[in-house]
């Protein structure tokens, strides 16, 4: 479970103020600004915002890559500043950045995960086995993922953030340049996920992926929370027939269709 | 494992796990690998064959050296000299300044033609050397063949005072004799002081593509912000990573080292008179320098490689940290004055100027190690406090 309280986040920005200039001047911006919210076990949370809404920089925070400038949030009762050592072993993150060591192979890659995460040997071995018979990455296992395609960097990715069998699973837009059929089978990983009772949150700016899967929403844009409850909620709230008719109400603009 | 284990800030067992891991994905970078240590290990067989050769020619020169004699005819008793010292005659050789000025000749003796008589009636008798002072090739060729000239006429000064009842010492009022302390294996260090050079080249060379890789790369691959998603602390992954490419550094000096030993054994570079020996009291006090080196250098590396958000920024910076490495024994390298006391205690300089008395044979102060132990230590301390500052820094993550 996650119970999110008043995060905020700034960032400090370079700016150039003419062309080719080489002195620059620094500007704080806010990335998050006062969100606040709960996704629960055995549910499905979408954060959903346009792009540069802050649903990666609050993803980072609660992975407890980045420290909030005011604000809280627990996971599963532990706060993300005090205790990261508690959070980290409880969290599955599949960040924005998703990258792989190139020369081992994706199964090296699961298991070094998964022995940082204080699995035994063997443990560590049990469990990159049976990941990879769910992601169907036999063929694969033991090459060096230099030349995965995307779907399949992707699988390796997710299967190294699950490997010590998380409670809590942050995945940020993880179904980013996959084609349908890479799509089709992490949605039904992410509904796996909940099934067995898991905590799932996961951003994204593809309406018919939330529409599929969430339970929840919570809408951010500019860094506040816009809107947080279930889809139904949200349509009936604006008064659309459509999830992303709604979305675009709720943001106030037309450019999520862009992002 | 128990639970309170998993919550220490520090780690040995993912310590050892991020080290084995960096280890052996550096060790997979063949090409990185192949080339880094061909560098290295060919560097010792190629500097030990070029002296060896230069150091041949050069004897092989003044012994079998000849003297072109132009009007030899003028002067039978020079050549009669010349030719039981064993320097052969070769008679009015042709077009003899071309040859000279060509490189084709190093020197030429010329009788004047009024040498016979200035001779017989005891006056100077004139010889030219012929010599082109530009090229240092032929220096020890011409000094050879001046010296034959000066001891002939000593000789002959020497019977004409002796004839008139004179004593030989009288002409002598000074005698100067040379006393030259350097002991052979120093006389033979001179030329092979830049084997210490190459050494510490090796110390550098196998840790730059490793510090890049575990620094730069992992920025390139992505692969941090993950790692950092982990239970595993940025003290844990700034000593494991430093450890890891410590050891491919550590590979690569040995692999120097026995570069030099191998060819030393194959090229007999003590019988061109170049009494210099690299056995195991060398390369003990050669290991003794180099390892704290050798995990000195990627600290540094490491901390550069760190700088900077990007890869090549990343990398900009760690190529700076190279050449500041690099350029450091230059120091004593063009020094013509006596080091002074500070000099083993400036990083990298002091490191080439013990190697260098490691070869002359040289005692070697307790202060002198305590400088190769203490200073690679200290700077380690600083640069992996730096390294792991970097490491942590959330600004490198969110700033895009």
């Amino acid at each position: 479970m996650i119970e999110v309280t008043a995060l905020c986040k700034q960032f400090e920005v370079r700016e150039r103020r003419s062309a080719f200039a080489l002195r620059s001047t620094t500007r704080r911006v806010t990335a998050v600004n006062d969100v606040s919210f709960v996704a629960r076990d055995g549910e499905v949370t979408g954060l959903l915002g346009p792009n540069g809404a802050g649903k990666t920089t609050t993803l980072r925070m609660l992975s407890t890559l980045l420290t909030p400038d005011s604000g809280s949030a627990r996971i599963d009762g532990h706060d993300i500043a005090q205790d990261r050592a508690q959070v980290r072993r409880r969290l599955g993150v599949l960040g924005d950045a998703k990258g792989l060591y190139w020369r081992l192979t994706a199964r090296e890659n699961i298991v070094y995960f998964g022995r940082l995460h204080g699995l035994a040997e063997s443990e560590a071995r049990q469990r990159a086995d049976t990941l990879i018979d769910e992601l169907g990455l036999h063929a694969l296992a033991d090459r060096p993922t230099q030349g995965f395609s995307q779907g399949e960097r992707m699988k390796v990715a997710i299967a190294r953030a699950l490997v010590h069998n998380p409670q809590t699973v942050l995945l940020d837009e993880p179904t980013n340049g996959l084609d349908i059929m890479s799509t089709r089978s992490m949605r039904d990983l992410i509904r796996g996920l909940k099934d067995r009772g898991k905590c799932v949150l996961f951003s994204s700016h593809i309406m018919q992926e939330v529409a599929a899967l969430c339970d929840r929403v919570v809408i951010i844009d500019k860094g506040t929370v816009v809107f947080n409850g279930t889809p139904d909620e949200a349509l009936a709230a604006t008064g659309l027939t459509s999830l992303e008719d709604a979305f675009v109400k709720l943001i106030g603009s037309e450019e999520g269709l862009f992002a | 494992m128990s639970d309170r284990k998993q919550n220490s800030m520090f780690s040995p067992t993912r310590l050892l796990l991020v080290a084995r891991k960096e280890f052996s994905d550096l060790l997979r970078d063949r090409k990185s690998i192949f080339w880094g240590l061909f560098a290295v290990a060919i560097s010792g067989p190629l500097v030990v064959g070029m002296i060896y050769f230069v150091a041949q020619s050069v004897t092989e020169r003044i012994e079998k050296v000849t003297a072109p004699i132009v009007n030899a005819q003028f002067a039978p008793d020079l050549v009669r000299f010349l030719e039981r010292g064993g320097i052969k005659v070769e008679a009015d050789p042709a077009d003899y300044e071309a040859r000279v000025k060509s490189g084709d000749l190093d020197a030429v003796l010329v009788i004047e033609p009024d040498f016979a008589a200035a001779y017989a009636s005891g006056r100077p008798a004139r010889i030219t050397l012929v010599t082109e002072s530009s090229r240092d090739r032929s220096a020890p060729v011409a000094s050879r063949l001046a010296r034959a000239v000066r001891g002939w006429a000593e000789y002959v000064g020497n019977e004409r005072l002796v004839l008139r009842g004179v004593a030989p010492a009288v002409a002598r009022p000074v005698q100067l004799d040379d006393l030259d302390l350097a002991t052979p294996e120093q006389k033979g260090s001179r030329m092979l002081q830049i084997m210490s050079f190459y050494a510490l080249f090796a110390g550098l060379m196998g840790a730059i593509a490793a510090a890049l890789d575990v620094t730069a790369g992992e920025r390139e691959r992505q692969t941090l912000e993950p790692l950092l998603a982990t239970p595993v602390t940025v003290p844990e992954l700034t000593i494991g990573k430093w450890l890891a490419v410590s050891g491919v550094n550590l590979i690569a000096v040995s692999v120097s080292l026995l570069g030099f030993v191998l060819a030393l054994q194959v090229v007999p570079i003590d019988r061109l008179g170049l009494p210099f020996s690299f056995g195991l009291r060398e390369y003990a006090g050669f290991m003794a320098v180099l390892v704290p080196f050798a995990f000195m250098v990627p600290a540094v590396l490491l901390a550069f490689g760190a700088a900077g958000k990007t890869a090549k920024e990343a990398q900009s910076s760690l190529q700076f940290g190279v050449s500041m490495i690099g350029l450091l024994p230059l120091m004593s390298f063009f020094r013509q004055t006596k080091a002074p006391w500070w000099d083993t205690w400036v990083p990298v300089n002091g490191q080439y100027a013990v190697l260098s008395k490691v070869l002359r044979s040289e005692t070697i102060t307790s202060t002198d190690w305590l400088a190769m132990i203490a200073i690679p230590a200290a700077i380690c301390v600083v640069a992996l406090f730096v390294f792991s500052r970097r490491l942590g820094d959330e600004r490198m993550l969110a700033g895009r």
